[in-house]
């Protein structure tokens, strides 16, 4: 996302992730239902291939060339398979899986055109065609069973034609429903026999009568197929929509008077069987959300604290009219206007951070597809359940969380979940369960990683570390069964018995420990043996992250805003200058005040020695020559509040964990400057946080 | 009475399992003192973590410390109470404090234990005159096991005006 390209570039790059998103969760589904030999809903192909031909569609008009060729010849699969000539099967559910990574790596592209890519996308093609391939035996066609109109049979498309036979095949019964619609509202009304249907029938077609209707309305005829009984469904239908009856097998249907009943009824329109037609659809079903590039949001957030000392320079002005007896009514109105000013800027700034919220499902849909895969690597049975998939987070801390909870996903199923035997044995279900639980507390969310699997052997756990030099002998001896656990988290211990592909190399737990606290969160471990593993994180629900250069003052570490920060240059105390009871330096030919903090801050002892570089500040027109005494490097950090208790310390936007639980204050250049300049008493304090 | 006291004794819970009510109270030593923390204040006992001193902050305020990942507001003990005592040695353990709106640390030497105060071994500083600072409640007395040895006294902190408000 680096490179700058344009904005539609962008957004085409957003649709499509979206895409391949809805891709990749819909093959969940389908996967899920193969797996557990249900029937695969046969709109949850039609869905799958609307995602593939919309995006096929929109990367050839953005030139993704690779991404159409791919989309093309998924395309072909998913229609074969939506009209039953191809079946859903291992191979073919694998090969669906491989596009889900192979689009993202295409769209990640630079040049989306790199020939590169060519012999890759080819080979995969050649693999989409080949399990497209296998023939579907036919025995026999199973319309001839039912005694079906030849007029209603000529006008059937393809697609519906082939539901009737692959229903007929389940054993499904056939119904013919006649009902009678308000012509005006006949989408709704359509729509809603859809929503009624759904839980107990497949609407196959739905033709205009030939008898019955008037200026208002319109008889249809609605074949429908379902393994309820005639009378579940007229109970069900008749009386909101009209009579339905079975359609008899091989025998003559007896001509029923049309009964028109017009009820009018609830939502959307006769669904297009022409493709692009339905992808359009989809299309216009998330209009209503907008995609936003997340440095816009940090964009605004700065806006907002430029507003926040828009008003305390607001604030001075009125103070130096203070005393003046002509404007105290004046005083008094600015005075009220002024606090309805910040409680909308505080307002404005909680709905920002609002916009920032993803729900957690993002990282889950991801999840997902690990779990699938390793559950497949490992030759296990695993059953993931997921709650709280919307629930809300900052958009970074979905980023950040990403890997973490993968390593602790492949974690949970490679050393977690035992195999399907051994688990027999054990006298638990075949099948793994791992639950991802989400869900929020307080100000915090919390994520719940947990499998039901072998557990942790905690005295193992002690005995590697001991093994390992990560433990003294005498140190062991005190810890409780909780210690033992905790201690999968120092750095270097692994607990595998071999070291798999994926994980257990030892790096893991350590790593996923330090990102958590890397985000202000927590983590915590909870097992028995037998049982199984539940692994808990604690976060906070937003937060901020900003870009900031390390400096160090009286041997002290403070981050200093790199959005203030200009350039660094080395200080010499020898051409320091006093100008007015103020010290400047010249750098090249202009005169720059210049504020040693150490003796702002009442660091520097007297026999310390002065600092060496002069950190250049600007804020608007100003400039300021912040004296330190070493320079680090940048460095992104997040900012936490100081908490209640110091609020009213001036000159302290925050603090952040610099790791090794060692904590570096960040600067407040914006109060630090309105304190040099406009003196102490009036310094705005930047609020960090709503 | 100040406001302080009175959410302060709020704080005091009774041991619901005490039938003479008594208060479960945490007696840590700061600088040659004994100070009672109500144990429902207490959530954690650390070892100090490296510190960071904060510039313009109370006298008071050692700094603060991360706590995993939140930042928190350390204390020195006798300073709260004006005690000019200089302290010699580093400090042996961390209190994490709940005062209800935000966890606050106090570093102290050591942690003694736990007793069980009953209400009428505590003199509260309502009911005294001399001028007490607002963050204490009042002095508690253990009995000595030796009848004829001179009772412990500790001083018993209000959490909640821990910096607060």
């Amino acid at each position: 996302m680096s490179d700058p390209r344009d904005n539609v570039q962008q957004e085409f790059l957003a649709e499509a992730q979206e895409l391949v998103e809805a891709l990749s969760r819909d093959l969940l589904l389908l996967d899920e239902a193969y797996h557990r030999d249900e029937r695969v809903e046969p709109a949850l192909i039609n869905e799958i291939f609307r995602s593939v031909h919309t995006l096929k569609g929109i990367a050839g008009m953005f030139g993704y060339r690779h991404v159409g060729t791919v989309a093309h010849a998924l395309e072909d699969l998913l229609d074969d398979l939506r009209l039953g000539r191809a079946a859903v099967g291992q191979e073919l559910l694998d090969v669906l899986f491989d596009s889900v990574e192979r689009f993202q790596r295409l769209l990640a592209l630079d040049d989306p055109q790199s020939p590169g890519e060519d012999a890759s996308v080819h080979e995969y093609i050649a693999a989409i065609r080949s399990v497209g391939m296998e023939p579907q035996a036919e025995i026999g066609d199973p319309l001839d069973k039912y005694n079906i109109e030849a007029e209603v049979l000529a006008v059937l498309t393809e697609y519906e034609e082939h539901r009737l036979r692959a229903c007929i095949r389940e054993g499904l019964l056939l119904y013919r429903l006649r009902a009678a619609f308000d012509l005006a509202a006949i989408d709704d009304s359509i729509e809603s026999l859809r929503d009624d249907a759904q839980s107990d029938a497949e609407i196959i077609t739905y033709l205009p009568s030939m008898e019955g209707g008037n200026e208002d309305t319109i008889e249809l005829v609605v074949l429908l197929a379902s393994g309820v009984s005639h009378e579940e469904l007229r109970t069900k239908f008749e009386s909101r929509y009209g009579t339905i009856e079975p359609i008899e097998e091989r025998t003559h249907l007896p001509t029923l008077p049309p009964q028109a009943t017009s009820i009018p009824a609830a939502p959307p329109s006769m669904r297009a069987h022409t493709e692009d037609e339905s992808a359009q659809a989809s299309l216009r079903s998330v209009a209503d959300s907008v995609r936003v590039d997340i440095r816009k949001l940090d964009h605004l957030m700065n806006v907002v604290g430029e507003l926040a000392l828009v008003r305390s320079a607001v604030n001075r002005v009125v103070d130096g009219l203070q005393g003046d007896s002509i404007y105290r009514q004046s005083m008094m109105d600015l005075d009220r206007i002024g606090r309805s000013f910040e409680r909308q800027l505080s307002e404005l700034r909680t709905g920002i951070l609002d916009v920032r919220m993803v729900p957690l499902g993002q990282v889950f849909n991801k999840l997902a597809r690990i779990v699938r895969q390793s559950a497949r690597d490992n030759d296990k049975q695993v059953r993931l359940v997921v709650t709280g998939a919307d629930t809300e987070v900052d958009k970074l801390i979905v980023e950040e969380l990403t890997d973490p909870l993968m390593h602790l996903v492949r974690n949970a199923i490679d050393h977690g979940i035992e195999p399907s035997s051994d688990r027999e044995l054990a006298h638990k279900r075949s099948e793994g369960t791992l639950a991802l639980n989400a869900y929020h507390k307080g100000s915090n969310v919390v994520i719940e990683v947990e499998d039901d699997g072998g557990g942790m052997n905690a005295h193992k756990l002690r005995e590697t570390a001991l093994a390992r030099g990560l433990l003294g002998a005498e140190a062991s001896q005190e810890l409780s069964r909780q210690d033992m656990l905790n201690l999968v988290f120092l750095p270097g211990l692994s607990t595998s018995k071999e070291v798999t592909d994926m994980s257990g190399r030892g790096v893991g737990m350590d790593v996923v420990k330090t990102n958590i606290l890397r985000m202000g969160g927590m983590i915590s471990i909870a097992s028995e043996e037998e049982i199984g593993t539940k692994i808990t994180i604690t976060l906070p629900i937003t937060l901020a992250i900003i870009r900031t250069l390390i400096v160090t003052i009286a041997s002290r570490t403070f981050a200093l805003p790199i959005t203030a920060v200009r350039e660094a240059i080395p200080y010499v105390p020898s051409e320091v200058r006093s100008i007015q009871g103020r010290e400047v330096i010249t750098v090249r030919g202009e005169t720059l005040a210049i504020c040693d903090l150490a003796r702002v801050f009442g660091l520097r002892g007297p026999s310390e020695r002065e600092g060496s570089f002069v950190v250049v500040g600007s804020m608007g027109n100003r400039e300021l020559g912040f004296v330190v005494d070493d320079l680090h490097g940048q460095e992104d950090v997040i900012i936490k509040s100081l908490g209640k208790s110091l609020s009213s310390v001036r000159g302290f936007a925050g603090a952040t964990d610099i790791g090794d639980q060692k904590v570096a204050l960040v600067l407040d250049a914006p109060a630090l400057f309105a304190e040099y300049f406009d003196g102490p008493e009036i310094v705005p304090t930047l609020e960090t946080r709503p | 009475m100040s406001p302080g006291t009175v959410r302060a004794t709020a704080t005091l819970a009774p041991d619901p399992t005490s039938e003479t009510g008594a208060v479960p109270v945490l007696a840590v030593c700061a600088g040659e003192e004994v100070y009672g923390f109500p144990l429902s204040s207490v959530r954690e006992i650390l070892v100090p973590p490296p510190i960071a001193l904060v510039p313009r902050a109370p006298d008071a305020v050692l700094g603060v410390i991360s706590v995993r990942g939140q930042i928190i507001t350390l204390l020195d003990l006798p300073k709260m109470l004006h005690l000019e005592l200089e302290q010699v040695n580093p400090y042996g353990r961390v209190l994490l404090i709940d005062n209800g709106d935000e966890l606050i640390g106090v570093a102290v030497d050591s942690v003694i234990q736990v007793y069980r105060m009953e209400p009428n071994h505590i003199e509260y500083a309502s009911a005294m005159s001399a001028e007490l600072s607002d963050y204490v409640v009042g002095i508690g007395r253990i009995p000595a096991r030796d009848q004829d040895a001179e009772p412990e006294m500790l001083i018993l902190i209000d959490p909640v005006s821990l910096l607060g408000g």
